[in-house]
């Protein structure tokens, strides 16, 4: 963030010789002190450099709006230190009081200084390039020269409006802005100068990039608002519907409506996984994630086919639609002591390490004489380790191994409150396998069936198949946020590469002797090539006047016109 | 006398400019704080922040009923029930439909069975046709949730295709698991229950407006 040079911060106070202490401020007073303390390029700066300090804790602790159950296991582990944080709003560190506070007085900086200097670029836009100074030679790059006779193509003696006219073409050609003064006039000499000003991209460079800044804040708060993103586990064979009932969950911006849900759906067809096996280093990691899926818009009587990748999102319905993660859904089937199915289904088991061992809980609510849960781990390339138990080693299926311990009582379902899918509440239950019981767990290979204890039916592992969890992001300000990011960009680019200059040339007729040829320049920031650009500008001139067709001037300047005929 | 009007209109304008920029600076913040502080009331997305990994966006009960005049298109619909039979939307034209997202796992799904089944037998005789809609389940699992709780009336296995989640799904769509829309005569979106419906009356009382209105 630059702030430009000219920006005139104090205004002439009156004095009085009386005074010698400070003016005294009334209200007004000091709400402009305030307000200029607030939009002085000093204060922006700390106030950036707070925002980015403030958004340390965000990436410290666990977030409600990006990872509402680390916020829930925070809770858990520390049960004295969480509440107090909460005061402060350490969990929605995005919307927390301290840093809506830091992000508004920046805000409102970034408008108190954009706005007067926007203001101020137009006024000087508008009129010319200022007076040529007096006395050239207190500016840098001065050079003087006397134009001599000798080396003159012609025999027409270069007056001072045919140097100046030259001037403000060469001048012209170069970008500049230019404007020719009449200087003092005496007996035995004219005065005559061209004043030129370029740069004038810079500074409104310099307030795009500031203005995009702001549309950048202002359209992410407002993407944000109208945007909404969802995830759903799918397992391969299923669909999911863009609709809220569809959605395991679901984050809906500020003024998100139902209405903006359009409606699709998408069946994963298949989830494809390819894996290094050559490298040894790296084998079993996975190289590459393919899910295969069938899109349908509700208008539409047929979908099409497509993928998503990783990184490649599918584009429906003006939502993107991401692949954020996968795992195993084991096919589980309970059957009651007649052997009638009471239970089948895909159940998504979590997964725990790289090699996929995978964590899941079974809820059969119906059909038996009790409730039962069973709680296990999916392996698919079962190993057993020195001590006995079992890990996976490798995260394809290749020996895949399904082990459960069951519980029976009440799951807890049936007084209509939510419960979490992926835990068992076992308040109510009694662990019927496992260590504690003497009974051994289940173990299931695919095709294998065990039976349930307390001859409350059997189980069976029917097959494994992938699912995949995807996100679904709708902003609808992203196209906005990505123009004023390529403004910005630009902006700054412009500002920062475009010298801003001016430029004087005077030439100074004398009775006697010869025509004085004056060049100076002025940079208006960092300018290191302004004393280069001055002697280019004197040494081309020279050569323009020298080669010059004294037919052909270009003296667009009435002055100049109205000198020659008489 | 000259520099002092100059002055002093010099002043008025400085005052001007600093009105200006407080009036701009005072809405500017309080549109802010509007669009930034006003964020963590809604119910949808207290669900979200709860973290409770229930897996199911939960509804809060709300009711929305449309009147004749502004209920949209017929809803068409093909699909395929527990056992199989394939059903479509033409089936029930001229009839009042009143249809039931759930799935078994669900826990308000499990208590309002009973007064869904209620309503059922209660308005079966007017002609009042039930169909249930599963989200979530295979046909076992959907199977002994009916016989669990005596459910007679037939529900569509919707978990694979999702036909039946994408023709309702819109304007007023079944944003919530349980969700329970009642459709018209002409098959039209007549009231939604999102949620728990708060007790069997409620769903009557539904159905009886759409009775009562008359056929076209």
């Amino acid at each position: 963030m630059t702030r430009s040079t000219e920006r005139i911060d104090a205004e002439p106070t009156e004095r009085t010789p009386t005074a010698v202490s400070q003016p005294r401020l009334g209200i007004i007073g000091w709400g402009r002190w305030a307000w200029r303390q607030l939009t002085s390029m000093r204060t922006a700066l700390f106030l950036l450099l707070l925002l980015a300090l403030a958004a340390v804790p965000g990436s410290l602790f666990p977030q409600r709006t990006a990872d509402p159950n680390g916020v829930v296991q925070y809770f858990k582990e520390n049960p004295g230190l969480a509440p107090i944080l909460d005061k402060f709003q350490v969990f929605d560190a995005y919307t927390s009081f301290w840093f809506s506070s830091i992000y508004l007085l920046l805000f409102l900086s970034l408008i108190g200084c954009v706005l007067p200097r926007t203001v101020h670029h137009l006024r000087a836009i508008r009129t010319a390039p200022p007076r040529t100074p007096a006395r050239l030679s207190r500016m840098p790059g001065f050079i003087a020269l006397d134009l001599n006779d000798d080396g003159k193509a012609t025999g027409s003696a270069v007056t001072a409006p045919d140097a100046i006219a030259a001037a403000r073409s060469l001048l012209r050609r170069r970008g500049y802005r230019v404007a020719v003064f009449e200087g003092a006039q005496t007996k035995d000499s004219t005065e005559l100068s061209v004043s030129a000003e370029r740069g004038y991209l810079r500074e409104a460079g310099n307030l795009v990039f500031h203005i995009a800044l702001l549309g950048i804040l202002i359209t992410v708060g407002i993407g944000g608002g109208f945007g909404y993103n969802g995830n759903r586990v799918v397992v391969e064979g299923q669909t999911m519907i863009n609709t809220l009932a569809a959605y395991d969950s679901f984050n809906p911006g500020r003024f998100f409506t139902d209405a903006e849900l359009s409606p699709y759906s998408i069946r994963l067809d298949k989830l494809a996984v390819t894996y290094e096996t050559q490298n040894k280093d790296a084998r079993g990691l996975p190289t590459d994630y393919t899910a295969t899926v069938t899109a349908r818009t509700q208008d539409s009587r047929n979908g099409y086919k497509t993928t998503i990748k990783v990184n490649e999102p599918l584009n429906i319905g003006g939502t993107n639609v991401y692949l954020l993660g996968n795992g195993y859904a084991p096919h589980i089937t309970v059957r009651d002591p007649r052997g009638h199915v009471v239970f089948s289904d895909f159940v998504p088991f979590l997964p725990q390490d790289s090699n996929l061992t995978s964590l899941g809980v079974v809820k059969v609510p119906d059909g038996l004489q009790q409730q039962i849960g069973m709680m296990g781990f999916f392996y698919p390339t079962k190993a057993v380790a020195q001590n006995g138990a079992f890990y996976s080693s490798y995260p394809d299926v290749k020996a895949p191994m399904l082990t459960l311990n069951v519980y029976s009582g009440d799951l807890g379902l049936n007084g209509g409150v939510p419960r979490s899918v992926y835990t068992l509440d076992t308040s109510r239950l009694k662990q019927l396998t496992g260590v504690s019981t003497g009974v051994k767990s289940i173990e299931l290979a695919p095709g294998y069936s065990q039976q349930l204890p307390d001859g409350l039916g059997s189980v069976s592992l029917d097959g494994v198949s992938r699912f995949a969890s995807f996100q679904v992001n709708h902003d609808p300000a992203q196209g906005w946020v990505l123009l004023f990011t390529v403004c910005a960009f630009g902006g700054l680019l412009t500002s920062l590469f475009v010298p801003r200059r001016r430029l004087w040339v005077k030439a100074i007729g004398q009775a006697s002797g010869p025509l004085r040829l004056e060049y100076a320049g002025l940079a208006r920031g960092d300018d290191p090539q302004l004393e280069t650009v001055v002697e280019t500008l004197a040494q081309n001139h020279i050569e323009a006047l020298r080669n010059r067709d004294p037919g052909a001037s270009d003296g667009r300047h009435p002055e100049e016109d109205t000198r020659r005929t008489t | 006398m000259f520099a002092r009007n100059d002055r002093d209109a010099q002043a008025g304008r400085l005052r001007a400019r600093v009105r200006a920029r407080v009036v701009l600076a005072v809405s500017t913040a309080l549109l802010l704080s509007l669009g930034l502080a006003g964020c963590t009331n809604d119910a949808l997305a207290q669900q979200y922040r709860d973290g409770s990994s229930k897996n199911y966006v939960a509804g809060d009960g709300s009711i929305t009923e449309i009147t004749v005049k502004n209920r949209g298109k017929p809803i068409r619909f093909s699909a395929d029930l527990e056992d199989g039979t394939p059903i479509t939307s033409s089936a029930y034209t001229g009839r009042v439909v009143v249809v039931n997202f759930w799935y078994a796992g669900c826990p308000p799904c499990r208590a309002e069975a009973p007064d869904l089944e209620k309503t059922y037998t209660a308005f079966s005789s007017q002609g009042v046709r039930f169909l249930g809609v599963n989200v979530r389940d295979q046909a076992a699992t959907a199977r002994s949730f009916a016989s669990e709780f005596g459910i007679t009336y037939p529900s569509v296995l919707d978990v694979d295709r999702g036909t039946m989640q994408l023709a309702f799904s819109g304007v007023v769509a079944p944003n919530a698991v349980p969700t329970t829309i009642v459709l018209d005569r002409n098959g039209r979106v007549a009231a939604r229950v999102l949620g728990k419906i708060p007790d069997a009356s409620v769903l009557e009382a539904l159905i009886t407006t759409v009775l009562k209105e008359p056929s076209q």
